[in-house]
């Protein structure tokens, strides 16, 4: 928790003088974003994290430019999120943070330490899958698979905000998880199953 | 840190997809998500400018970034021997010749790639490059570039296209379709990994394994063998895959430079200019009837937007050929240069533009025949043979796909005159239109692998990019078999495997299919050989008269014959049966000509105060010959419904010529339908095998799902509000405007 303060501390004190810096140094428009990159775009700095993803306790170190996307993806292994955007466009990123859905391309690592992590790796109970996992298998919820454990995290969270009360209003809710293969059929069908159960 | 190094247990089997588990748990790996040790990371520097040349780099502020390893330009990279020189260049046809020219040619057009330790590094570093340009002019609009382009005949034409001045009938109508980018959800991304000098290894996005490796076999003269693709995930193609693109080689580039494995995975703005795109394009359509509704003839005219390095012609009038009777027939067509990068087959490429502006012509005739739209196309379908070439069709049921979905729809609630059907500010009405496919076939491999306990592994290098490759391939194998589908395993997308065509063009199924069917013929005789130690009867059997079965063989009318795996594996000492056959197409292609159809139902809702139109119900026929799989076909088909609604509605690149940049290249710009935009989509298949095409009798569903999605429901807003909106897409501010 202390790193996690001294990180946003000097990120904060440096971003504000830089700007207040510039304001009284009139070098023409190229001089002004060269000064606002140097200030602003982070550095490489390497945090120690504790982070609990799916129930397991991480002892890391990150880079403070890391989103926990990234981390998952490129550090630990967990590529069950995916990157489909790396902009919060497409919602193909979505894990659980406390149990909400949550677009972990948006999210820094650094910002995670004291909050459980669920990714589509820790939605199984060991070989037993989750009843949204078995129905997006019965009900052929997707084709190529890319959005898939999206959209399955983001239909859990659907079906625990009780959002299912019509189709209309589970497309409404699941619009922000794209689907370019348009397996919506599949996907509505699979939680319309779950939700009756 | 040994939580790196666990493996990850996917939980067991379930009903439904081969690979279903595997992608429902996150267990599946796609390209960027193997684990390689000593893997780094590159990111590509586009150009700012979109049409002159690299003066020079500023290469400094990324080299002092802390973690990169180099930096490749056209000025500094490692030894291409394929492109060692300008003739080689040329005659690697690799459309752009990634690092090595000066030239601009499209904005965001790679100019540097910067390799360091982590994503987050080479991503600042990349940040930093700079270059100086010599500017030139750009052409990037191509509404204003089309109109200096002349026309060319596309194809031989009818009779006499002077005929259409005396039809008593006529439409004349031009159509503008904005470019659509392909966007497949996974981005394109390759891990290149040089064994040895002369060994490589690739984790690659792609729709045709053994394509990738023969193109980088050639470009570094080493034997395809010595080059590993492995593509057993694939998350969407929709044509992007299929032809190898300059990212790939940059990363195998850089790769060679830093001697270590190299990750990358274009930006999703990089995905807009990187991978291709269905070009925009122009269409004027003349056509005209009889007062009996028979079509007199068509003049089809079309021009699409390419690169200014590349010509891609996307035949966008091969359509018109193909559906209707149309005894005088003329087609021209032109391409466009830009300076954008080179458009490619997108789902439908060609059919789907061109059967647009036919199918909206069409309905628009039928009102001024004041005849039905579905009476006016029956009347005209040519159901005999092609009419290009005067082959008879195999099997061609894009009739009773008409039939099926006007019943479906119930089409007979469809008022003939438009603006009848007024519910508060929303006017409602149906459309509809058909769409057909030359259906194709490749040859291709599959082999067989058995194990002593009857279990049997079926392999092909051909990828499964969502279609369902995997499960049909196992639906085959079962039924020609008579093994379990639970003791039928697949292995797909690995250049290890037996070579196959790549997937595109609706190509896959149909290639595959009997491949499969050839493979299991050959492990029949196999083990018919093998059993003739045992049992004289099973010398010289056909591989038609055996069965197999989770236990043994037997012949398929009597079991008196029976012979268990086990004895016969012991028998004969055996350990792995190992089989593999090819299969392609053969004489029939001169005795029939094979088309795929289908025919799409629109209802529409048009708010005549804000202009948006909500799809209300989408009903899909098709024939695609026999139905393999299902629940899968079912989803192709809702799928490219749903592809159909983002042509019709929303999908458009835009432009700007005064920057030269492509606007809105990200998802918030760049709209394709999300769940809300599409209804559950209604799907029916006529399911009837073509008997000729392969041993499976499937034809291949992929495009025709797509094409005329769009035309009908252009139509059904027409029908609900008397607006005929021919420029896609049917933005609110058109139909308000119109």
């Amino acid at each position: 928790m202390k790193q996690e303060y001294n990180f946003s501390r000097r990120f904060f004190l440096k971003t504000s003088s830089a700007l207040g810096a510039l304001a009284f140094i009139p070098k023409g428009v190229k001089a002004f974003y060269e000064e606002v990159k140097n200030f602003i775009v982070p550095k490489k700095e390497q945090l120690p994290l504790t982070i609990s993803i799916n129930k397991k306790s991480y002892a890391i170190k990150a880079d403070t430019r890391t989103t926990l996307l990234d981390l998952l993806r490129e550090d630990l292994n967990l590529t069950g999120a995916k990157k489909g955007c790396d902009h919060g466009q497409c919602g193909a990123c979505t894990v659980h943070i406390d149990g909400e859905r949550v677009l972990s391309c948006l999210t820094l690592a650094a910002t995670v330490p004291g909050k459980e992590v669920t990714t589509i790796e820790g939605l199984a109970n060991g070989d037993q899958l989750h009843p949204m996992q078995q129905a997006f298998i019965e009900c052929d919820g997707f084709q190529c698979g890319y959005c898939t454990p999206g959209q399955i995290m983001s239909a859990v969270a659907c079906v625990k905000e009780g959002h299912t009360k019509s189709v209309a209003e589970i497309k409404e809710f699941m619009s922000g998880n794209l689907c370019r293969c348009g397996a919506y059929n599949g996907i509505v069908e699979s939680i319309q199953k779950v939700a009756a159960q | 840190m040994g939580f790196f190094d666990e493996p990850y247990d996917l939980p067991t089997a379930a009903d439904g997809r081969v690979e279903g588990v595997a992608k429902v748990t996150g267990g599946g790996k796609y390209a960027a998500e193997y684990k390689v040790d000593g893997l780094c990371h590159a990111v590509l520097v586009g150009s700012t400018i979109a049409a002159g040349k690299i003066k020079s780099f500023n290469l400094d502020n990324a080299k002092q970034v802390a973690g990169v390893l180099g930096i490749i330009t056209h000025l500094e990279k490692p030894l291409v021997p394929g492109l060692a020189d300008e003739a080689k260049i040329k005659e690697a046809r690799l459309g752009l010749a990634v690092f090595h020219t000066d030239k601009i040619f499209f904005k965001g057009q790679p100019i540097a790639l910067v390799i360091a330790d982590t994503l987050e590094d080479a991503t600042y570093a990349a940040s930093l490059v700079t270059a100086e340009y010599e500017k030139e002019p750009a052409k990037l609009d191509f509404e204003l570039a089309l109109k200096n382009i002349q026309l060319t005949p596309a194809g031989k034409d009818r009779g006499n296209i002077e005929a259409l001045n005396s039809a008593p009938h006529s439409v004349e109508a031009e159509y503008n379709i904005k470019a659509e980018v392909h966007n497949p959800m996974e981005m394109h991304a390759t891990i290149a990994e040089w064994k040895a000098d002369d060994k490589l290894k690739l984790f690659d996005k792609n729709q045709g394994v053994n394509n990738v490796q023969r193109t980088f076999a050639k470009l570094f003269n080493i034997p395809v063998d010595n080059i590993e693709v492995i593509s057993e995930f694939v998350g969407g193609g929709f044509g992007s895959g299929l032809r190898v693109w300059p990212h790939a080689l940059a990363c195998i580039m850089a790769a060679k430079l830093v001697k270590r494995p190299v990750k990358l995975m274009l930006t999703r703005p990089q995905m807009f200019h990187s991978v291709g795109y269905r070009p925009a394009a122009w269409q004027k359509i003349k056509l005209g009837a009889n007062a009996d509704g028979k079509f007199v003839g068509i003049h089809h005219q079309a021009k699409n937007g390419t690169s200014v390095y590349e010509n891609f012609n996307e035949g966008i009038t091969r359509v018109t050929r193909l559906i209707y009777h149309f005894n005088n027939l003329k087609a021209e067509a032109a391409t466009v240069p830009l300076n954008l990068s080179t458009p490619t087959w997108m789902r439908g490429p060609g059919d789907c533009t061109g059967d647009f502006a036919i199918e909206s012509a069409i309905d628009e005739l039928s009102y001024k025949l004041k005849m039905d739209p579905v009476a006016l196309r029956m009347k005209n379908l040519a159901l005999e043979k092609h009419p290009d070439n005067g082959l008879p069709w195999s099997t061609n049921y894009i009739n009773e796909c008409i039939e099926k979905g006007a019943q479906m729809i119930n089409w007979k609630d469809r008022k003939a005159t438009h603006s009848q059907t007024i519910e508060g500010d929303w006017s409602i009405g149906y459309g509809m239109a058909v769409g057909a496919w030359n259906a194709g076939r490749g040859t291709a491999s599959a082999g067989i692998q058995m194990q002593k306990d009857g279990t049997i592994t079926v392999q092909t290098a051909m990828t499964d990019i969502g279609t369902g490759t995997g499960i049909s391939m196992q639906n085959i194998a079962h039924e020609s078999t008579g093994i379990s589908k639970s003791k039928i395993k697949i292995e797909l997308g690995n250049s290890n495997l037996p070579p196959a065509p790549s997937q595109g063009g609706s190509n896959g199924l149909s290639s595959i299919g009997g491949a499969v069917v050839a493979a299991v013929s050959a492990l029949k005789l196999k083990i018919a050989e093998y059993a003739t130690m045992q049992n004289e009867a099973f010398k010289n059997a056909a591989a038609a008269d055996i069965l197999l079965s989770d236990t043994g063989v037997s012949f398929k009318t009597t079991n008196n014959h029976f012979i268990s795996y086990t004895s016969l594996w012991e028998k004969n000492n055996l350990n792995i049966l190992e089989v593999e056959a090819s299969s392609g197409p053969g004489a029939e292609r001169q005795k029939f000509a094979f088309c795929s159809s289908a025919a799409h139902f629109c209802k529409v809702r048009v708010n005549r105060k804000t202009g948006k139109v909500k799809i209300e119900r989408l009903v899909t026929v098709s024939d695609g010959g026999k139905i393999i799989s299902e629940k899968a076909a079912a989803n192709q088909m809702s799928g490219a419904a749903v592809g159909g609604i983002g042509m019709a509605l929303m999908e458009e690149q835009l432009t700007d010529e005064r920057l030269g940049t492509l606007v809105g290249n990200d998802f918030a710009g760049y709209h394709f339908p999300v769940n809300a935009d599409a209804p559950i989509i209604e799907v029916a298949f006529i399911n009837k095998p073509d008997p000729n095409i392969n041993p499976q009798g499937s034809k291949g569903l992929g495009e025709v799902g797509i094409i005329g999605t769009a035309a009908a429901i252009a139509n059904a807003i027409y029908n609900a509000t008397g607006k005929r909106l021919r420029d896609l897409p049917i933005t609110p501010d058109k139909v308000l405007l119109a």
